[in-house]
């Protein structure tokens, strides 16, 4: 099948959930309300790092309307965790960050729970802290102190407040140093900033007559949930069911178990229908935020700006418990090593415990940090050497066939392409339109996240089809997309595909709305099911046509065979009374790409899966009085493989291009002495329409041979290059590089200021 | 604590409910009414997410007191269109692919018909759309394709020159 022939994929056809969405009857985990239901909240500690030498519950179990209160004494001191099983659900003799979970209650209303939070009486004996990421490296404080014996992947190396340890290595470093024509070194930090979905994290939890639970939730991963929730409540999985109504965006911030723990655990309490919903304080205290970041690079070159060598170490702030700390320290790696040729590479990514809030994996882990780094140091370089910032990227940059960071072969590399399309709409050739107006370039490349997908797909007697999925659709529109694959192949319209919710008792397992993987993943396994359900048609369409299977082909909704044919709805209703309907399996898992393993220590995703290139240009102002940005202009240029729905590819852009800019220039979880003080949105600053340029998006089309048609992964790249890109273009306008995110203008001011000075 | 009767006319149709003193339109709209379209969140007037019509004014549902409402007019999203007669802006919406995971976007849609409304029939630029939601935050669009689908349907609704 050619490109010009498809009538679905690659469309710009309207999601099938929009309809729902503007009319305020699509349901979110939010709304979903059952009678009887409690409203259950968490007391949560202030202290950042202390010893409990008194919990009393009494006074609060005493007030009208409490239905029970739970704390680490009603449960088993279970341990769970993503890489390190360092979690509890409650603090069991410490707590570890002003946010941690001491006792949950249900009551019969959120004011009286809230009461009954407030009588709880809690005694403290302080403990020294830690939080400074880069001071826990070499503390004697342990926030861990039994973090020995607590399991954790093989892969992750651990020690002392050390969560996790990986490195990438070729060549030797100091050699090539010596020989370098100038070697450069730079430490750039980047704070923690929240995923800022706007819809709280929720869970409704309800236990049936035979002991099992139903959780209502807005997780990105049910099936990790159920799995979490069955190590929590010690019980099989399968007596665990996950339902996702609906989601109000995640960003990579609803992953893990958030607050379905507690809803299941008070249910089981109070044997009622329990909801736990996060506010806002909770959210930017105690949610998964973007690790905080220390990245050092050392870069040695040649005369001509080519890359000789680098050293890299990033280290990782994951708070109180690992979470994706280690991932993220991993992936670091690859993102320091760019998409340059760089013969010689020594890079170290490091997790460590500080007495702050557990972070996770927000879009694109570790991208927006070391990008941050690498790209604003590119651009030193070229800076110092007098090189165009684009023509020193052009000469790095990797090939078809050049080797990746771990010894992998780059395939179907765009990354020239993506960078001269970029610099040529923003207008490259005039970098300073005007004194204190500059523009920036950044690129960057990004794996499409592998793991295994399935999907059911039933033909209904109307002949249109139903999609069974275990991927929860987060607002990306990637089931929208894969619903496109799926009915492409069965010559079906768009609005022909039913997709029925995410629910762990019924759907195949699906490794989840993570990564940028799912329309990639869902519809791979679309591609699997329609092939299965043509086999099954054209075997019906045999019997019924007296033709063979060999000469059919499906066009327009019907099996045809020359000059016979019969339509899907009439197959579908023949097939319910000769063999229980057309229902397929289809199933998907990318092939891990080959590597070096002797480049690689302790890696969890040592080679990416059909890696994107992409590349950003900015044209900005800096308020010479105020040192205010203005954006003026962004162009993205992204190599998405094969655009499946151009309009949801261009929303992934944009609004990542909006969290990227929030990083960029304003957002920041703001602590002092282990206390959040900015824990509302009015302080936690995110871009509003007025912050918010029209990015102008450039879709590349370099396909993977993996993909569905050729498609490559989207949504997390776009948040990437905005830091790096924004720093460059400062750089352009007033003729110094931030070396800290955000870029307030405080910063910006200040520096103005010593630079006239 | 003593419940008032509040009487109030939501989406045309006059409710008269039992409330207490400190519950605000929100409350009473998803917990009391069961009309869900209007969506929760930061409870502190900054997100814009709860966002309804008061007397055709668009306000935030989560700090406004149930009481303060009583003999007026809400408008939900519930009483804008349906899917069978989508109002100009939700149809919009959709049309431009405004719309990702959602959760804003009841509040936006009243927040951008309450702007239309002050201005009938005239088209809007689109640095004025922009300062007219800025009090809705949206984290999925990057707010282009919001701002696309109100231009489309101010221009709509100008075109047909009737008030919106």
């Amino acid at each position: 099948m050619n490109a010009h022939s498809r009538r679905v994929a690659g469309q710009r056809l309207p999601r099938l959930d929009g309809i729902g969405k503007v009319t305020g009857k699509h349901v979110y985990a939010a709304d979903f309300t059952l009678p009887g239901m409690l409203f259950g909240k968490v007391l949560r500690s202030r202290r950042a790092h202390a010893l409990i030498r008194k919990l009393d519950i009494s006074r609060a179990a005493a007030i009208p309307g409490i239905r029970g209160i739970i704390t680490s004494a009603d449960i088993p001191a279970v341990r769970f965790g993503q890489a390190v099983r360092d979690t509890s659900v409650f603090a069991l003799d410490r707590v570890l960050f002003a946010g941690h979970p001491i006792a949950a209650v249900a009551a019969t209303s959120l004011e009286i729970a809230e009461q009954a939070i407030a009588a709880i009486d809690v005694e403290f004996e302080d403990l020294p802290t830690l939080f400074d990421p880069e001071a826990a490296l070499d503390s004697n404080i342990r926030i861990h102190p039994d973090w020995e014996t607590y399991k954790a992947l093989p892969i992750i190396a651990r020690s002392g407040n050390i969560s996790g340890r990986a490195r990438i290595r070729a060549g030797d470093v100091n050699e090539a140093f010596a020989s370098a024509y100038r070697v450069y070194e730079h430490r750039f930090t980047t704070p923690l900033v929240h995923p800022g979905y706007t819809e709280p994290r929720t869970a409704v939890a309800d236990w049936d007559a035979n002991s099992n639970v139903t959780v209502w939730s807005n997780t990105q991963l049910p099936f990790d949930t159920q799995n979490t929730l069955a190590e929590i409540l010690d019980l099989p999985a399968a007596r665990i069911r996950v339902i996702v109504p609906g989601i109000g965006g995640g960003f990579g911030g609803k992953l893990r178990i958030g607050v379905e723990h507690f809803a299941a655990l008070l249910a089981r309490k109070t044997a009622r229908p329990v909801k736990v919903m996060t506010t806002c304080e909770d959210e930017l205290t105690s949610a998964y935020p973007r690790q905080a970041t220390v990245v050092t690079l050392k870069t040695g070159v040649d005369r001509e700006g080519r890359l000789l060598a680098r050293e890299g170490r990033i280290i990782v702030d994951c708070g109180a418990f690992a979470g994706s700390g280690p991932g993220t320290a991993a992936i670091s790696l690859q993102i320091m090593a760019g998409p340059y040729k760089t013969p010689v590479l020594a890079l170290e990514g490091i997790a460590v415990y500080t007495n702050k809030v557990p972070s996770g994996s927000f879009r694109a882990p570790a991208g927006p940090m070391a990008n941050f780094a690498v790209e604003s140091q590119m651009d030193i370089i070229a800076r110092d050497l007098g090189i165009d910032p684009l023509e020193i990227r052009l000469r790095n940059i990797v090939r078809e066939g050049d080797l990746g960071p771990s010894g992998e072969i780059h395939k179907s590399v765009s990354i020239e392409e993506c960078l001269r399309r970029a610099a040529d709409a923003i207008g490259w050739e005039q970098r300073n339109p005007e004194p204190g107006r500059g523009k920036g370039i950044a690129c960057s490349w990004w794996m499409t996240t592998g793991g295994s997908s399935g999907v059911y797909v039933k033909i209904n007697p109307d002949g249109t089809a139903t999609l069974v999925s275990g991927a929860v659709e987060i607002g990306s529109g990637a089931i929208t997309g894969a619903a496109q694959v799926l009915a492409e192949e069965l010559s079906l319209d768009l609005t022909d595909i039913n997709v029925a919710g995410v629910d762990t008792q019924t759907a195949p397992f699906d490794y989840g709305a993570q990564g940028s993987r799912t329309a990639f993943s869902v519809g791979n396994a679309c591609l699997a099911a329609a092939s299965d359900l043509r086999r099954q048609m054209f075997d019906l369409a045999a019997r019924q046509l007296d033709a063979e299977v060999n000469t059919m082909v499906l066009r327009d909704k019907h099996v045809v065979a020359g000059s016979k044919s019969i339509s899907i709805a009439e197959l579908a209703r023949i097939s319910r009374l000769s063999g229980g309907g057309l229902i397929a399996h289809g199933t998907a898992i990318s092939p891990s790409p080959a590597y070096d393993p002797t480049r690689l220590e302790n890696h969890p995703l040592p080679a990416w899966n059909s890696p994107s290139y992409h590349a950003h240009a900015v044209d900005l102002s800096v308020d010479s009085a105020t040192g205010s940005v203005t954006i003026n202009r962004y162009v993205v240029a992204q190599d998405v493989g094969f655009a499946i729905n151009p309009t949801y590819i261009e929303g992934q852009i944009e609004g990542g291009v909006a969290q990227g800019i929030g990083q960029a220039l304003s957002e920041e979880i703001v602590y002092n002495e282990g206390t959040v003080v900015n824990a509302n949105l009015t302080d936690y600053k995110m871009p509003t329409a007025q912050d918010m340029p029209d990015v102008e998006c450039i879709l590349v089309e370099c396909a993977s041979a993996a993909g569905p048609y050729g498609a490559k992964g989207v949504g997390e790249p776009p948040c990437i290059q905005p830091p790096a890109a924004i720093n460059n273009a400062i750089a352009a306008a007033t003729g110094f590089w931030l070396d800290s995110l955000p870029m307030t203008a405080e910063k910006i001011a200040k520096q103005l200021r010593a630079s006239r000075a | 604590m003593t419940r008032t009767n509040l009487d109030i006319l939501i989406n045309g149709e006059r409710h008269q409910i039992l409330i207490e003193p400190h519950w605000t339109l929100l409350h009473v709209l998803r917990s009391v009414v069961g009309m869900m379209g209007t969506k929760e969140n930061c409870l502190e007037a900054e997100c814009g997410v709860c966002t309804v019509l008061l007397d055709g004014k668009s306000v935030n549902s989560c700090i406004l007191l149930a009481g303060q409402t009583a003999g007026r007019s809400v408008t939900t999203i519930e009483g804008i269109g349906n899917p069978e007669h989508l109002h100009p802006l939700q149809a919009a919406f959709i049309e431009c692919g405004a719309v990702q995971c959602g959760y804003c976007i009841p509040g936006m849609i009243l927040t951008a018909k309450s702007f239309l409304d002050e201005n009938p029939g005239r088209r809007q630029s689109r640095d004025e759309i922009r300062e007219a939601i800025a009090g809705n935050l949206c984290r999925c669009t990057g707010y282009r394709k919001i701002v696309d689908a109100v231009a489309l349907a101010a221009e709509r609704m100008s075109v047909a020159g009737a008030k919106p």
